[in-house]
């Protein structure tokens, strides 16, 4: 089996060769390449590049092009602070002055800020490994895009006194993510992850996720699912026990759980649903490589007899990590 | 001119319940219109905050266990407590007599601050004065306002994992400008998947309330 029919047997319950692995290795991959981390993200062709090396050093069975969780709001018209060797960080809202969506206009993937860097990542990923590794593109769960348009505590506090207002931007948000995932799967993503961290219950309470997020998720996914996304990955970091189980309903196929996830519970929410977690990602940067291991071959025996899992961590492998951990991570599965 | 911190005001058990009843709701202006009411019946700005603010807190941190903990709940409580902190002290005013003083940041790298002003929410409730240094906070920012304010906590709140070697160098550099004595705590999620010794800090929260649980423990309040 190669990586990808590794990974899509995994994510059927069909028996793999090996248990895959993906490490989560975005800014990472910059740091072992020796490239500043805001030339990363900037850059198409650079991280494709960084992204193929790491994959050689590592062979893991995944490549992302996770750029930072700014790409759609600079898309839409927030100003971002790109500083030395850091991911980017937004110093102007493209909402800061008033809740009025009418005035944002959909973003054009092919041109506006640095979608088309990622589209560029993408096509040389895919020319490059073809269908021997998962490829997975990235975009913004709706409700963090919001936050990321006005600033998490406005955008929440809209939710309250205002819910049309802010339900209008959910619903704008989702047609820009449908349409950067599409595009991402049109240049050559097996699938769009979709990060949405600020749907995290650490955020917000599971019925504000039911009522608000899951809908518009469940929507995105169908998107991407006839759009041709070979599976559906959510990725929502923190304790997110109490919403796993609307999952199944929205649509997920891999669900990722973080450190502080019970993995029992993980499994017990989401019995046919493929889990990919969940060691502690700052484990990667403190621990040594005997703490990794170990920690792996726990997930591993206890997911053994189950299937549908992908060893991983929790979320994203820091990019200051050492690259020993990783590796040693990687190694757990062929042991 | 109130007493600081006096006991016994007599207050309407009914209306203290609904000024609590406000603040957990999150309901702004009805917890102001109810803070405005016991005031107006003569009972002291420090009362109300005790037995008002406090106890929401106090009702909210049970209520917000780790397992339970949700931002949105806090911030829309956090919201009410500080409108009616601004009635009772408009700008330029403040309480005559606090808890005492914390210092918090997020420190140069991090540009989130929502948990950084949970906490702060949640420290003014319960009767400390709290100096803001904001986010994205150089250390030398962070040691000069301690110098200023003589606070006898900081608080550090990061989200990204790379503000970590920023963190382990702040009790070096208070000890050198002999603050010795000030506590440090770290929280946030990228801080609390760390130990306390390898952040060189006293304390790591679970969240805001584990946070502010543990310098009342420090204070003996």
């Amino acid at each position: 089996m190669n990586s990808f029919e590794r990974v899509v047997a995994t994510v059927n319950f069909k028996k793999p060769d090996r248990i895959p692995v993906i490490a989560q290795v975005f800014g990472h991959a910059a740091a072992l390449s020796g490239v500043p981390l805001d030339k990363y993200i900037q850059d198409g062709e650079i991280l494709a590049r960084c992204q193929l090396d790491a994959l050689e050093k590592y062979e893991y069975d995944a490549v992302f092009t996770v750029v930072d969780v700014n790409i759609e709001t600079e898309a839409l018209g927030s100003i971002l602070d790109y500083r030395k060797n850091q991911y980017a960080v937004i110093k102007k809202y493209a909402l800061l002055d008033d809740y009025d969506i009418d005035h944002l206009k959909m973003p054009d993937c092919e041109k506006s800020g640095r979608m088309p860097e990622v589209l560029k990542a993408l096509k040389i990923l895919k020319k490059t490994l073809k269908d021997d590794v998962l490829i997975v593109g990235c975009v913004l769960g709706p409700l963090t895009l919001t936050t990321q348009l006005l600033g998490l505590e406005k955008a929440l506090y809209l939710a309250i006194d205002e819910p049309e207002k802010f339900e209008k931007l959910l619903d704008f948000s989702c047609n820009v993510l449908t349409n950067f995932g599409l595009a991402q799967i049109s240049a050559g993503a097996h699938l769009p992850i979709v990060f949405d961290p600020s749907a995290s219950p650490a955020v917000v309470p599971h019925n504000f996720f039911r009522e608000f997020e899951a809908p518009r998720l469940k929507k995105l996914f169908h998107s991407f699912k006839t759009g041709g996304a070979i599976a559906n990955w959510l990725h929502i970091a923190g304790p997110s026990d109490t919403i796993l189980p609307y999952y199944p309903e929205i649509g997920v196929d891999i669900a990722n759980f973080d450190y502080c996830v019970n993995s029992q519970v993980a499994m017990s929410a989401l019995p046919e649903t493929c889990l990919d977690g969940n060691i502690k990602p700052l484990a990667f940067v403190e621990n040594n490589e005997s703490d990794i291991i170990s920690a792996s071959k726990q997930l591993l025996n206890m997911f053994s007899k189950r299937g549908g899992f992908i060893l991983s961590s929790g979320c994203e492998i820091p990019p200051e990590s050492r690259p020993e951990t990783i590796a040693a991570m990687v190694q757990a599965v062929r042991l | 001119m109130d007493a600081p911190y006096s006991k016994g005001d007599k207050m309407d058990p009914k209306k203290i319940d609904a000024l609590i009843h406000y603040l957990l709701e999150g309901n702004s202006q009805k917890a102001v219109v109810s803070a405005k009411e016991l005031h107006d019946e003569g009972i002291s700005k420090e009362q109300i905050i005790i037995q008002g603010l406090e106890e929401t807190m106090i009702q909210l941190g049970a209520k917000c266990t780790v397992e339970q903990f949700n931002l949105l709940e806090i911030m829309l409580a956090g919201r009410a407590v500080m409108e009616v902190m601004k009635y009772l002290y408009p700008e330029g005013t403040s309480p005559e007599e606090t808890k005492g003083t914390v210092v918090i940041a997020a420190l140069e790298g991090d540009v989130h601050d929502l948990g950084k002003n949970i906490l702060k929410m949640v420290l003014t409730a319960k009767g400390y004065s709290v100096v803001d240094c904001g986010k994205d906070c150089t250390i030398q920012q962070l040691v000069d306002t301690a110098k200023e304010q003589s606070p006898f906590a900081i608080g550090i709140s990061g989200l990204v994992t790379s503000i970590i070697p920023l963190v382990k160098q702040v009790r070096e550099v208070l000890n050198s400008q002999g603050l010795d004595q000030i506590k440090i705590m770290a929280g946030g999620a990228a801080l609390k998947q760390s130990l306390k010794e390898q952040l060189n800090v006293d304390f790591i929260a679970d969240s805001a309330f584990d946070g502010v649980n543990y310098l009342e423990k420090i204070r003996g309040k």
